[in-house]
């Protein structure tokens, strides 16, 4: 069971490695040929040795092989380089596609599809989760190509010069993966936890400091710091306890290497006393008994590297495998004019899990304002979000001038459409960069005109860039009732025939709720419109209200018998 | 460099864990490098007995070989715990460091790391300082003190051999990394400034993926979100072909220095100074030692990365206290009036928030603060938090509040702030912020009279349920009577009100106001609001207008 679960994302990333195999054999050939250089290296060190120790030859004599293994040495470092820039290439390739990839999907999944995951996370698959393929990809699948190339061909050279130290060297290595396997997958349950801890420990600061005011208000912040604290020490006895286990794969494996170096060393130096040897032969094999350790040496550090990137692979295929909301797919063109709505028995239940809306009959005559109301989780952003097209009906259907929606072509009824949530979407950049957004081919004049008709335009003119302004962070630096009306400003833009918006005067002061409730009025001209508020102030400019109650649609009514049935308390 | 090491110095009671860590890597370099050494004198020992049919001892190398291996395999394994001891060990003291150095400047002096920003900075910086000593510090001391140690035990032997030995090593353990560091430089910052670009953009399109679809802007973002990605991407690269340069420098270096070592040895061995064997013996030392300087490039390349997130920490905690306490508080009052005189505040100082402002609030009475947005309603109540300076005066019972300790202060009062913070835990946890120590009467009269309590009940979990990360699994009217909760909980004499019904639906909103009229009973009340239901809850409303 637990087999499965891991086997998968390491097979989508060997998959996704795949797609870079070409930069990634060029890594492994660059650095085999980098391997080879080793054995000419020591083969010149042992007999310039063999030299001036047996032949007592002067630096003369040795002179040339010592340029020589200079030489080598040079010309191993470029392969070096090479090899290391392929491998970065390998992995910048695949951090991008699956960057790109994995973006693009959680952008049309919308937070509807997202499975409930909240948006730091998923920030952070998309940014470091990504990153974390590079290890993988750079260094441990080359790695582990190299360590099964370059051991044999280490042994290739030993045996035909001393075969029982070649024996030690082949008899040592298999015990190498086999320990590090046995203790590795114990330790992989225990690291994956931690991986999880880890994120927790970092989510739980940043949660103190963003409450820190609230922290003050009551007194509490000398105890969350003992949090933090605490928090930290569980992290370290937790990593300590993994790490004790994960480090011993490490310690078998250096403690096999440098035992059997040790062990060569000690048979060729009775070989050597034995006289069956020569020097220039037994010093070779001694210098190449650690090559032939080392490539599994990395291999066991790159383990490392490996859960890094099994890690985030595992966060990855999660994200990158979420079905895609079933979406519109029609190919009708969409009538000219305000639409006339019609939802025909329309059921919504998000999978059955919660909320949603059940057996709507509700019409939006053309050109008409209606207004949306109820008590909050009573269904009305469902009931918006299936009117937009960013959900389905799972049952009935809505219909535009007559036609059902599922037959409009999606792009087309979009491109109708102008839509103003409670917290509308403002990126970093200027605010004409952000009106824009919905028409890039906006000019000025348009532009001035939209801020005019939502009453944007004298706010905007007083500050000192103008229209040139940088929003910030969530449009940082404007107040609430300020965004909202650059939010009209760009549903004015966008020129659409059915208008939507949720709560456009919630937490506006009167002022600023006045000059919303106009530019509304403005914009409703010529247009079909839904808008749900609970202010009195927006209500009183709709022909209609509809009155929502627990999923269903209560009663649609006028808005002054709604209004006089608030104030009597019957609105409940 | 010093910068990061201020950074350790934070956490300077764990100095003889850092000691260790670096010691013990001394020796697993030191075991090596005489492991190989002795190995290869051992051999060439043997041979040359072999040759010359001399007698030669080898129970005692053969034995040194064996003891040598075990050291540095068991070295390194102490080495590798003992050094992550010591950095888990320094990044709790730096969390914990942070926090009470943030403590004081929230929220005024935090302001101008606008929301999103802080803490996603943090979250990066934070990270990186795990890195500091584990992966800076410690290689970097082992490596320096090794080299060292390797070129005073060659010129035991062979002083040329020793110099050439020297002259290697520092080529690959200093004069390399450092001129890898410096061209890091530009890539490195830029690669931090694209990630933090990058991260921004993710989340806007993230969060406003339905209005950039519905805007036919999605595939806009998408690219705007690849260009910074491939962008990023090449600057990574960059920064990996600096790091295969050091690499393969080193390699070469390693390889130049025994050739180095082997050409001056030999002419040792020509003078007779030096035995044959203890050639081999010093090659093979040479070869090792290169082990010391391995460790270092790598180091020095995280340096930049690693001092920038340095830098912007320290800006953020060695900001200016925003309202210091004073140096002798007064002690509390007794009375809980509160008189406003003439004063004002600014978050800058040519745009002044509030400006001549007065009120009186005698104790037990309830006020209202009405007015348009952007007039000063919310800083009045942050004054009264002591979260902002004020010019003029204010007083709580008569006593000046600049002259209190704020902790104290805050003490008298309870309060539901403009934006409240509900914490990535369950709503009972949340509620429980006001009050750590009331009972399950106390809680439950908290809820109902936030009128929270039907809704709590309904919900399978109850007060266990968790209310998301910062508050996203519950909808903006309950967060606010979470927080309205955790006001009542408090049960503290003066209650300061921002906007406490915001987001409620007009009977529930009207139902939290009659409960709250009944609850505030005697308590002296500053309710901040715009809006009319709100006044039932005061005996009087007082209207702020714009500053003009």
């Amino acid at each position: 069971m637990s087999r499965d679960h891991t086997a998968r994302p390491e097979k989508w990333l060997l998959d996704t490695a795949r797609g870079v195999r070409g930069e990634l054999v060029r890594a492994v050939g660059w650095a085999f040929a980098a391997g080879l250089m080793i054995v000419l290296q020591a083969r010149l060190l042992a007999l310039a040795c063999h030299r001036v120790v047996i032949e007592n030859a002067t630096l003369d004599a040795v002179l040339p092989q010592a340029g020589a293994v200079a030489a080598l040495a040079a010309v191993r470092g470029l392969l070096v380089f090479f090899s290391e820039r392929r491998a970065a290439a390998a992995a910048a390739r695949v951090k991008e596609g699956v960057r790109s990839h994995l973006y693009r999907k959680l952008q049309a999944l919308g937070p509807a599809g997202r499975a409930g995951e909240e948006t730091g996370p998923l920030v952070e698959a998309v940014t470091a989760g990504v990153e974390g393929l590079e290890p993988y990809v750079a260094r441990f699948l080359p790695h582990l190509a190299l360590a099964a190339v370059l051991p044999p061909t280490a042994l290739f050279f030993v045996f035909p010069v001393e075969w029982r130290a070649g024996l030690v060297l082949l008899f040592s290595a298999p015990f190498i993966p086999l320990l590090m396997v046995l203790i590795g997958s114990g330790s992989e349950s225990l690291n994956r936890r931690q991986w999880g801890r880890l994120s927790r420990m970092a989510g739980h600061l940043l949660d103190l400091v963003q409450g820190l005011p609230d922290l003050k208000i009551f007194g509490a912040v000398r105890r969350e710091a003992e949090a933090v604290a605490r928090v930290c020490e569980e992290y370290r006895q937790g990593t300590m306890a993994v790490l004790r286990v994960a480090f011993l794969s490490a310690f078998t494996l250096e403690f096999f290497a440098t035992v059997g170096t040790a062990v060569v060393a000690v048979i060729v130096g009775f070989r050597l006393l034995g006289g069956g040897l020569a020097l220039a032969d037994g010093l070779f094999v001694l210098l190449l008994a650690p090559e032939f350790y080392l490539p599994l040496r990395t291999l066991g550090l790159s383990y490392h590297a490996r859960m890094q990137g099994t890690a985030a692979a595992e966060r990855i295929v999660p994200l990158l495998s979420l079905p895609e909301p079933e979406g519109y797919g029609g190919t009708q063109p969409v009538p000219a004019g305000p639409p006339a709505i019609r939802f025909e028995g329309v059921t919504f239940r998000y999978g059955g899990e919660r909320g949603g809306v059940g057996g709507i009959a509700l019409e939006l005559p053309a050109g008409s304002l209606t207004a949306l109301a109820g008590e909050s989780g009573t269904g009305k952003s469902t009931l918006v979000r299936l009117l937009v097209g960013l959900a389905r009906p799972e049952a009935g259907r809505i219909t535009v001038n007559g036609a059902d929606l599922a037959d409009l072509d999606p792009v087309a009824w979009r491109e109708r459409l102008a839509w103003v949530p409670q917290s509308p979407f403002f990126f970093k950049g200027t605010i004409r960069e952000n009106l824009s957004l919905g028409r890039p081919a906006a000019h000025g004049v348009e532009i001035r005109a939209a801020l005019e008709a939502a009453a944007a335009d004298a706010f905007v003119d007083r500050l000192p860039q103008g229209l040139d302004t940088e929003l910030g962070d969530q449009g940082a630096g404007l107040s609430g009732g300020e965004l909202r009306r650059l939010a009209l400003a760009r549903a004015f833009l966008r020129d659409a025939s059915l208008v939507v918006l949720d709560e456009p005067t919630a937490g506006l002061d009167p002022e600023n709720e006045r000059l919303v409730g106009e530019a509304l009025e403005r914009l409703a001209a010529g247009r079909t419109m839904l808008v749900i508020s609970h202010r009195e102030e927006t209500i009183r400019r709709a022909a209609r209200v509809a009155v929502m109650a627990g999923g269903r649609l209560e009663r649609v009514v006028a808005p002054a018998e709604f209004l006089a049935a608030v104030a009597g308390g019957a609105g409940a | 460099m010093r910068e990061l090491i201020s950074m350790l110095v934070v956490s300077r009671r764990q100095w003889p864990w850092m000691a260790a860590g670096i010691l013990l890597g001394v020796v697993v370099i030191a075991a090596n490098t005489a492991l190989m050494a002795l190995s290869g004198w051992f051999i060439a020992s043997m041979a040359v007995a072999g040759v010359t049919a001399v007698p030669f001892n080898y129970f005692f190398p053969a034995a040194a070989i064996r003891a040598l291996a075990i050291l540095r395999t068991v070295g390194r394994y102490a080495e590798r715990l003992v050094t992550h001891e010591a950095a888990f060990r320094i990044l709790a003291d730096l969390r914990v460091w942070l926090f009470r150095r943030l403590e004081p400047l929230a929220p005024a002096g935090l302001e101008r790391y606008a929301g999103g920003d802080v803490a996603g900075r943090l979250r990066a910086d934070v990270d990186a300082l795990e890195s500091l000593y584990l992966r800076i510090v410690a290689p970097l001391v082992t490596g320096a003190a090794a080299i060292v140690l390797a070129v005073l035990v060659a010129a035991r032997w062979s002083m040329p051999a020793a110099l050439a030995l020297f002259a290697f090593l520092l080529v690959a353990g200093v004069v390399l990394p450092h001129w890898a560091r410096h061209l890091a430089q530009g890539p490195g910052r830029r690669s931090a400034e694209l990630s933090g670009e990058l991260r921004t953009a993710v989340t806007e399109g993230i969060q406003g993926a339905e209005e950039l679809i519905l805007l036919g802007a999605a595939e806009h973002q998408a690219a705007r979100v690849d260009h910074l990605s491939s962008r990023l991407v090449a600057e990574q690269e960059r920064l990996a072909a600096i790091g295969g340069f050091t690499l393969a420098g080193g390699v070469a270096c390693g390889g130049l220095g025994v050739a180095a070592v082997l050409a001056a040895g030999s002419v040792s061995v020509a003078a007779g100074v030096v035995s044959g064997p203890s050639l081999v013996m010093l090659v093979l030392f040479a070869a090792a030692a290169f082990e010391a300087a391995g460790g270092m490039p790598a180091a020095l390349q995280l340096v930049p990365s690693t001092r920038e997130a340095v830098r912007r920490i320290r800006e953020l905690a060695d900001a200016p206290v925003p309202v210091p306490d004073p140096p002798a508080p007064e002690q509390l009052p007794a009375g809980t009036g509160i008189a406003f005189r003439n004063v004002s505040s600014a978050y800058d100082p040519a745009l002044p928030v509030l400006h001549g402002f007065s009120l009186e609030v005698p104790a037990g009475e309830k006020v209202a603060l009405a007015g348009p947005s952007g007039v000063g309603k919310s800083t009045v109540a942050e004054i009264l938090l002591r979260f902002r300076g004020y010019a003029g005066s204010v007083t709580i019972g008569g006593v000046e509040i600049s002259r209190l300790a704020a902790d104290e202060l805050r003490g008298l009062i309870a309060a539901v702030p403009q934006r409240p913070h509900l914490f990535t835990a369950t709503i009972r946890e949340n509620i429980m912020v006001g009050n750590p120590a009331a009972g399950d009467v106390a809680l439950r009269r908290a809820l109902e009279d936030a009128c929270l309590a039907a809704w709590v009940d309904d919900l399978p979990l109850g007060l266990d349920t968790p209310v998301g990360e910062g508050g996203s699994a519950v909808s903006g009217g309950e967060a606010r009577r979470i927080a309205l909760a955790r006001a009542l909980l408090k049960d503290a004499p003066i209650l300061v009100l921002d906007e406490p019904t915001e987001g409620l639906d007009a009977a529930t909103e009207r139902g939290v106001v009659a409960r709250l009229a009944a609850r505030t009973e005697g308590k002296t009340v500053l309710v901040i609001t715009h809006r009319p239901a709100c006044f039932a809850l005061a005996d009087r409303v007082v209207r702020m207008g714009k500053i003009e």
